[in-house]
């Protein structure tokens, strides 16, 4: 049938991520005060009227599956197709003890959920990608195009870790396929991708037989000459998890009134699973300036440049400054914080200073208190 | 499907007191302390005391009210033995009518009720914001072998004229009922929250149909017929936060409580949950330009103004060298740069020119004339605008008289 089919990858282990990658996959990642990563990829696919979507797991898994549900929130809750989680079922190799190697592998360890895809098109994604892309456009471009493979790229060469870079001629036809490369060229490759059905399929069984693992290694750089793979830029915002400086980065980024006109687009909204909490209170001696705050905060203190995700604490005369504090963290009297990530229900007791940098902010591991 | 208890709450009301906020949705529908609506109180009471089958019965436009129930997901009352059902009025073979009064909206539903064939059924009102467990009602009037049990609340006695009041013996089970009473023997208001067994209930309310004197309402007719039979009335004590947000100045007053918790009214108490069904928007955003205190702020906020002493619902704007104070601003409400808005309730989807006077404070006019300022839903008023204080516009912008 006519339409897009959503595969979401979440496997891989990003060390950079530091205390923020040890206990999630990158796609749970919490972002923007009231989303997680995957929100974006999700959302992205049912504004482009995607009603199935698989979501390909591998380890640290637990915080995902808690987030995604049953997949209501992104109307993929449904009588026929819907969301379907893909933990490492059929995995051929060391049962659970390795990730997959590259999305050709995980897709060989899905591979019979492939033939059960009822569209004839498949969207593939990464769960970290933070951008609102008009996935609808970029597939019926794919279908008039002819291209075999479309690959969509940000328009710039921002550094991403481990990241894939595109060069291309004047038709948007892939010239070259680089990564690891210290010094970015090229279109940043945001690791979408519009590919056919029966091609993906075709693709997953020839990698498998030559036991190859790697999509833009064996297929893309591969390839190249052989496919017809087009590039799709996204002038937009698009931000790539990768790293505690990227993640840090890009959060901040969101301060920016326009590109959160650019991400928060009210005709392609971003859904996030519902939380029930109350209004944020600002309190009679509360400053909260260039900042954003979710539902159910409390801020008493001080607030710069900063984000707040839902419950967080700032007490009278705590300062909080360049900071990211997760889910129902709580700043007690009179500390002091700077370009400090708080993950999930840290509490910073009274006058405690903390001071990460700009180029060095400091992650504080779940729960932890100080 | 047999269920111990089951809700039914009456959310019919027109909320003619709250004169051009309610020109186009029920008055439960209506928005309430930024991000929920009225009915969400009673709804998540409902949830939270372990009823999961509840009535709600509607009539006057049900529009808004019945798409922001939708399944009862956001209450988990979407279960598939019980939920949240819209009951509005309708044709049977022999005919049928709107709903005459409280008791006749129930009259009209006997067979939905009879469904669940339950022992206990609690009849509730769509416009009352207080957290309550009503399973301890439940307890109560199970303990008393009562016929029916009405919640009821100290109020101070200079107060009690205003309320049906109750007069109780020393076992507190009710002896006497007056509405609004000149000279009440008792400062025990009646909340308009019922346990009645069901089996009791449906033979009154049979009864009451019969009889064309009655108007059909549970205050007027089936709680004082109940007790001139002297059936077991008892009553149930409730201490704590509970306001009827029926008038103007009192769903200001609510809105205004919520920010101090000291009022009893307490949302970011999470023991008691008050959900909603939430809108898709980004965290509020608080400029460098702005300050904010004393207020309730929520999701799709940009603010870049000053914000004193208000609720902010979603999605609402507030303009740079803007002044909100004292003021209820319901969901996507936008006040442009340089306007002032004072002492008001702006409804939802309103727009506030630049440079625009809303309201004023109590000293700034005659005390006498001094009012709450409203606009209506989707109410635009142009830039460089004076709105007086105690002025209400419909949303054509055309002023309303509150008589």
């Amino acid at each position: 049938m006519k339409g897009l089919h959503g595969i979401i990858f979440s496997y891989e282990r990003r060390n950079d991520l530091r205390e923020l990658g040890e206990i999630r996959s990158s796609a749970s990642v919490p972002v923007g005060g009231r989303y997680r990563a995957v929100d974006f990829a999700l959302s992205n696919l049912m504004n482009a009227g995607a009603t199935d979507v698989g979501v390909v797991l591998h380890g640290q898994y637990q915080s995902l599956l808690d987030h995604l549900g049953s997949g209501k929130d992104w109307d993929l809750s449904r009588k026929h197709g819907g969301l379907k989680i893909l933990p490492p079922f059929n995995y051929q190799k060391d049962w659970g003890t390795l990730p997959f190697r590259g999305k050709m592998e995980a897709l060989q360890g899905v591979r019979s959920y492939l033939d059960t895809i009822r569209q004839d098109y498949v969207a593939l994604m990464d769960g970290d990608l933070v951008a609102n892309l008009p996935l609808k456009e970029i597939y019926e471009k794919h279908i008039a195009s002819g291209a075999d493979i479309t690959v969509v790229c940000g328009n710039d060469s921002f550094r991403t870790d481990n990241g894939s870079y595109f060069e291309k001629d004047a038709e948007n036809r892939v010239t070259d396929v680089l990564y690891q490369i210290s010094t970015p060229r090229g279109y940043r490759g945001l690791d979408v991708y519009i590919i056919s059905t029966e091609l993906l399929k075709k693709l997953v069984d020839e990698c498998n037989a030559k036991d190859l693992f790697s999509f833009r290694r064996d297929v893309l750089r591969a390839k190249k000459d052989t496919l017809d793979l087009r590039v799709y830029i996204w002038e937009g915002f698009a931000a790539q998890i990768h790293s505690v400086q990227e993640y840090y980065d890009r959060s901040m980024q969101l301060l920016d009134p326009a590109i959160r006109r650019d991400l928060f687009r009210p005709e392609r909204p971003i859904r996030a699973k519902a939380v029930d909490k109350s209004s944020t209170y600002i309190g009679a001696d509360g400053q909260c300036l260039n900042s954003l705050v979710a539902d159910g905060c409390r801020v008493e203190g001080r607030v710069e440049n900063s984000i707040l995700f839902p419950g967080a604490v700032v007490e009278k005369g705590a300062v909080v400054r360049n900071c990211i504090l997760f889910k129902e963290v709580t700043v007690h009297a009179g500390a002091n914080l700077a370009h400090i990530i708080a993950d999930k229900y840290v509490e910073i007791m009274e006058d405690r200073t903390l001071m990460g940098h700009a180029t060095y902010p400091i992650v504080l591991a779940k729960g932890s208190k100080i | 499907m047999k269920k111990e208890c089951i809700a039914m709450l009456l959310a019919g009301g027109q909320g003619s007191r709250l004169y051009v906020l309610t020109g186009e949705m029920a008055k439960p529908a209506v928005p309430f302390g930024g991000k929920y609506r009225i009915i969400d109180f009673p709804l998540s009471n409902c949830i939270n005391s372990g009823i999961d089958t509840v009535g709600v019965l509607t009539q006057y436009r049900p529009l808004e009210l019945n798409s922001y129930i939708g399944s009862g997901q956001p209450w988990d009352l979407d279960g598939s033995t019980g939920g949240v059902h819209i009951l509005p009025p309708y044709q049977g073979a022999k005919g049928g009518s709107w709903y005459k009064g409280t008791a006749n909206a129930i009259y009209q539903n006997i067979g939905f009720i009879d469904l669940y064939d339950p022992e206990y059924v609690v009849i509730l009102s769509g416009d009352h914001i207080y957290k309550m467990d009503y399973s301890k009602m439940v307890a109560r009037h199970k303990e008393a072998n009562a016929a029916c049990t009405i919640s009821v609340m100290e109020v101070p006695w200079s107060e009690a004229s205003r309320f049906g009041i109750m007069a109780v013996d020393a076992d507190d089970m009710i002896t006497e009922f007056a509405e609004k009473p000149k000279e009440p023997k008792s400062n025990l208001a009646s909340m308009g929250i019922y346990v009645f067994d069901w089996k009791a209930l449906r033979q009154y309310l049979t009864d009451d149909e019969a009889d064309p004197a009655s108007e059909n309402d549970f205050g007027k007719n089936i709680i004082p017929n109940m007790l001139n039979d002297g059936q077991r009335m008892a009553a149930y004590r409730f201490e704590g936060y509970w306001k009827d947000v029926g008038t103007l100045e009192s769903l200001w007053d609510a809105n205004m409580d919520m920010l101090s918790p000291e009022s009893g009214l307490d949302l970011l108490d999470e023991e008691w949950p008050i959900y909603a069904r939430s809108v898709s928007a980004a965290p509020a955003f608080l400029s460098a330009d702005s300050a904010v205190t004393h207020s309730a702020v929520n999701r799709g906020n940009e603010i870049e103004g000053v914000v004193e002493n208000s609720v902010l619902g979603p999605n609402v704007i507030v303009g740079k060298g803007a002044k909100v104070s004292y003021s209820v601003l319901l969901p996507g409400t936008k006040v442009a740069d340089g306007a002032v808005v004072e002492y008001a309730i702006l409804g939802e989807n309103c727009s506030v020119g630049a440079n625009s006077r809303i309201g004023g404070t109590p000293d700034s006019v005659d005390y006498d004339t001094w009012g709450l300022t409203v606009l209506a839903p989707n109410c635009e008023v142009a830039a460089e605008q004076t709105v007086r204080p105690g002025i209400m516009l419909d949303r054509s912008g055309k002023e309303v008289s509150k008589k």
